[in-house]
């Protein structure tokens, strides 16, 4: 009953949407690629297929390597590999979803078609709201990357609040534990960034030991940092992710047009409150947290 | 063009190039759990018990160089020495010399050790610097660790397998013929992370006395007998490794072994005939080496469970041989003998431990272990008198003595841990155990923490354990030269039961951050009962001593900035008992020493103690740290009058620089002045004499 409910009225938002360039007079066709068959794409995929509404046509490549150029009204990529193959092969409207935002640059640098992002990264300033939140005493962050990395902008937003950022560029490998103690022994909070040359299945042990040793919390950017040690973190998950991209492959039937790249609209925090109560930091729950992010960095869109 | 520019980039970046372009796979990959609820320590405030916890950084400010001495910055603590490789370290005064009323492990394997119930602290194959904390819990704990743990329990845990990844070199040279080597070397691996430390540690022990302590007078009774009498050099050579195998992302594996060859100087000579002091010159404990070969082995693994649970299973085999061989004087005569007597302890311990957290706010620990000691003890004796051989039952033809005994106990344990709401803590929890003697026991505990504000918070706490009797106090020996006791094969003191006291506690833990400050406060009366002594009448051990203590100890920590540093402890007790009326119904033993206090136990312990301990980092990479400890002065348990222990004053410093050589060395270059001060002192022995000395230590890592 609901299931035709909510159909009948999306057959009636398209009727009224008809006039439309975009979709024209036949359903839209909508191609997804994903990158592997990771389980995070595979949810992302059906979170997806899930929140399209039944008149846009879906077709889904479970590889970046099955797409050769096929036709479709909207291209969706999920993750760089998928996007990159795609950037290639294709100049049809691509709606890139789950990228960091530093992998953009590049795709547009191969890109003649239009393009758009879902990045997969928090925005500076939620990261900085969130860090503020947990931890307003510490004055110091530290962050260690190997990865060319701008670090301009989280400095301005973290000197904004007076805060401080100590980053140390990693040469090699050999040197990771000697530079990562350098910087603990000055920072008295360790920002995790996505960078797989530090922060890898093999390294995280002995990066969380070190500076748990020191009492200094680790700020990580996803779930599994926070079920390894981590103090909290925020991140989307690839559901919320998929809804969003969703709903902007549902702008593009209407408006046949991609808007701007964006950040994630929603968001999730862990907190390891077992770290918290050994590190004696007294931290709000998940809930609260992110209701006091989302009144610092700006309401979610 | 563009390729090969980043090719070049790369090369000159190393490894920083290619996979290290941020992907969605970074967000999403598994990672295993790290600090899991074994690694995590419990802080303060949550915690069922008082707890002192000496860190890394508290152990370099201190200087020490022996694991024994750490024990000086835990308030109500009492270190001392009867050689110097044989330390006293118990809680709640002074014992004899053998204290067994503390629980002490080492990264979870308990290390104290039959016949005698104690820590062998020489022959650990650890050294200070393989610490990387120290857990002491003033109070019993029996019901989280089990037996032994009547006064305290300290936990000693090791550093990581993965805290090096390269080697390091140090030397230490210093008075008193201080000469310490050690290298350690570490990597860190993808499934594979490991230690190994190889070292050498070497004193002469306590300054030798030239001059009676006391103001006692040389001519007076035994008083010369003290003068030169120190025999208590320590060498000790020993490794250990430490590995830990993730071979995924559930399962840890820690794997530990470790060796030690101690040679340690022990004995007396104002006995010996030509001591000039009076005694009949019967002396069975002359100058002589004790050597000592210990080892062990240990296996963890440690597997992570869903929703924060874990399981976790540990086996350690430890072995403890010790050796003597020395001359006698019987009434007057040299009998070079050499009598020879040794000692072979072996320890089989496993456990089993299982976490289950109920929900967000209740949590569960429990589990099972299963322990085996074996002790074989041997003497022969060379070349005596017929009536000496025949009073103790041995004859010239048949000079030799020896036993075998076989002990094992189980104990099951459970403790929870709820938070009834987010101000209310409480910690519940027992251990049954069957000990040695075949008595099951239970050891209760139960602890409310009320969390006065979040940052403050009160504890209640009332706890039972035990202390099961040691095998030299059921067997006790018939022939005791030297220093190692050989249990008697036949049970001597049939009927001993296990000690019991009974604690309670309030707490107050308060943290000031905007003060830089935190106050941990304790108030407590522990109540001894069936403590075990020496009747003189049965010539047994019997039970019978009861006694109380109660107290009231405080902690102050205060950083001054992010470079300064400073700990305040500070004891104040006071100890009854019923050893005045035993004493007088002609109980030797318990006869106190001290003239003004006729109770031994309250004689014995001092009234107030502390210390202080401050740090501070300096501009240049140099470092510099105080501490400054304080003991009343007191009668030594067990020790004559000539042993009193005067008030005990003690300031140490250390000033240290680290530098940078080429090749990426890092070196560190320490100074530590012991006593600086120079208020010698003696402790628990009068012969124990510690004046100033000084340490150099030099220490280089790449």
């Amino acid at each position: 009953m609901y299931a035709v409910d909510r159909i009948s009225r999306w057959l009636l938002l398209i009727s009224l949407l008809s006039s439309l360039p975009a979709c024209a007079a036949e359903e839209m066709q909508v191609l997804m690629v994903l990158s592997d068959n990771s389980p995070f794409y595979q949810s992302f995929a059906e979170t997806f297929r899930q929140n399209l509404p039944a008149n846009l046509h879906l077709q889904t490549l479970g590889q970046a390597e099955d797409f050769s150029g096929q036709n479709a009204d909207l291209i969706v990529s999920v993750g760089v590999r998928a996007a990159a193959r795609v950037a290639k092969y294709s100049a049809q409207p691509l709606l890139a979803a789950m990228i960091p935002d530093t992998a953009y640059a590049d795709l547009q640098h191969v890109r003649h078609g239009p393009i758009s992002a879902i990045f997969v990264d928090q925005p500076i300033d939620r990261q900085v709201a969130l860090l503020r939140a947990v931890l307003p005493d510490r004055q110091t962050i530290g962050v260690l990357y190997a990865a060319t990395r701008d670090m301009s902008v989280l400095r301005t937003e973290l000197n904004r609040h007076h805060v401080s950022l100590i980053s140390r560029h990693l040469y090699s490998q050999d040197t990771l534990f000697s530079d990562l103690n350098e910087l603990l022994a000055n920072s008295d909070v360790l920002l995790a960034v996505p960078d797989s040359a530090i922060y890898n299945s093999n390294s995280i042990r002995n990066i969380l030991l070190s500076s748990y040793r020191r009492g200094i919390p680790l700020i990580g950017f996803s779930a599994a940092y926070v079920k390894a040690g981590a103090l909290c973190a925020i991140f989307s998950t690839p559901e919320q992710l998929a809804a969003q991209t969703a709903s902007v492959t549902v702008s593009f039937a209407k408006t046949g047009s991609l808007p701007a790249a964006q950040y994630p609209a929603l968001f999730r925090i862990a907190v390891n409150q077992e770290v918290a109560r050994t590190l004696n930091i007294p931290v709000k729950t998940a809930e609260a947290l992110r209701l006091l992010v989302e009144k610092s960095s700006g309401e979610a869109r | 063009m563009k390729n090969k520019l980043f090719i070049i980039f790369c090369l000159a970046a190393r490894t920083a190039c290619a996979a290290d372009q941020a992907s969605e796979s970074d967000y999403y990959q598994e990672l295993p759990v790290v600090l899991s609820a074994s690694r995590l320590s419990q802080p303060l405030s949550e915690a069922p018990n008082a707890m002192t916890v000496i860190d890394r950084n508290m152990i370099i400010a201190s200087g020490f160089r022996t694991i024994t001495d750490l024990f000086k910055l835990v308030p109500g603590m009492y270190v001392s020495y009867y050689k110097s490789g044989q330390a006293i370290v118990s809680y709640h005064g002074s014992t004899d010399q053998y204290a067994r009323r503390m629980q002490v492990m080492i990264d979870g394997r308990s290390v104290y050790m039959p016949p005698l119930s104690m820590v062998n602290w020489a022959a650990l194959p650890i050294t200070v610097d393989d610490i990387e904390r120290i857990e002491v819990i003033r109070g019993p704990a029996a019901a989280s660790y089990g037996a032994n743990s009547t006064q305290g329990v300290i936990s000693i845990t090791t550093r990581d397998a993965g805290v090096m990844g390269g080697q390091s070199i140090s030397v230490t040279k210093g008075d008193k013929g201080v000469n310490d080597v050690s290298a350690r070397f570490g990597r860190r691996g993808e499934l594979l992370d490991y230690r190994m430390t190889l070292a050498y540690t070497a004193d002469n022990g306590y300054d030798s006395l030239a001059v009676p302590p006391n103001n006692i007078p040389a001519t007076q009774f035994k008083a010369v007998g003290l003068l030169g009498n120190s025999n208590d050099s320590n060498q000790a050579r020993m490794l250990n490794y430490r590995a830990d195998y993730h071979p995924n992302a559930v399962d840890r594996y820690d794997i530990q072994f470790g060796f030690n060859k101690d040679v340690q100087g022990v004995g007396f000579n104002d006995k010996n005939p030509n001591s000039g002091n009076g005694f009949k010159g019967t002396n069975t404990n002359t100058f002589h080496d004790l050597t000592g070969l210990s080892d062990y082995l240990q296996l963890g693994w440690i597997r992570s469970l869903d929703d924060n649970a874990e399981l976790s299973v540990r086996y350690a085999h430890s072995r403890e041989d010790q050796q003597e061989a020395l001359p006698i004087y019987l009434v007057g005569t040299y009998y070079p003998g050499p009598i020879s007597q040794s000692l072979k302890t072996r320890r089989d311990e496993i456990e089993v431990q299982h976490t289950v957290p109920f929900s967000a706010v209740n949590r569960l620990v429990y589990g099972a272990s299963y322990r085996t000691d074996q002790v074989n003890g041997q003497g022969y004796v060379q070349g005596l008198p017929t009536p000496v051989y025949l009073f103790y039952g041995l004859s010239p033809a048949n000079p030799s003595y020896s036993s075998s005994t076989s002990i094992s106990q189980y104990t099951v344990f459970a403790h929870d841990e709820w938070r009834i709401t987010q101000r209310w803590l409480f910690n519940a929890g027992t251990l049954f155990e069957r000990d040695a003697t075949g008595t099951p026991h239970n050891s209760p505990r139960v602890a409310l923490n009320f969390h006065v504000t979040p940052q403050q918070t009160l504890r209640l706490g009332v706890s039972v354990a035990y202390r099961t009797p040691s095998l030299v106090e059921t067997n006790y020996p018939a022939l005791q030269p030297g220093a190692l006791f050989i249990p008697n094969q036949k049970v001597i003191s049939p009927g001993l039961l296990s000690e019991k006291i009974v604690s309670h506690e309030i707490g107050y833990l308060g943290e000031f951050p905007q003060l830089a400050t935190s106050l941990d406060l304790r108030l407590f009366s522990d109540q001894l009962s069936r403590g075990i002594y020496v009747s003189t009448t049965s010539n047994t051990f019997v039970n019978g001593l009861s006694g109380n203590y109660q107290g009231f100890e405080a902690t102050l920590k205060h950083e001054f900035s992010e470079r300064g540093n400073l700990t305040v402890n500070f004891a104040h007790e006071l100890a009854a008992s019923n050893g005045a009326a035993l004493a007088a119904a002609g109980q030797k033993i318990m006869i106190s020493n001290n003239p003004l206090n006729a109770d031994i136990l309250s004689a014995s312990t001092p009234r107030n103690s502390g210390s202080v301990l401050y740090s501070q980092r300096l501009a240049d990479d140099y470092s510099f740290s105080a501490a400054y400890y304080r003991q009343d002065a007191m009668q030594p348990f067990d020790r004559g009058l000539i042993d009193y222990q005067p008030i005990q004053r003690r300031m140490d410093v250390r000033l240290a620089k680290s530098f940078n050589l080429a090749g990426g060395v890092k070196g560190n270059l320490a100074l530590v002045l012991q006593n600086l001060l120079g208020q010698g002192y003696t402790e628990y022995v009068a012969s124990n004499l510690f004046n100033r000395r000084g340490y150099i230590t030099l220490a280089l890592n790449w």
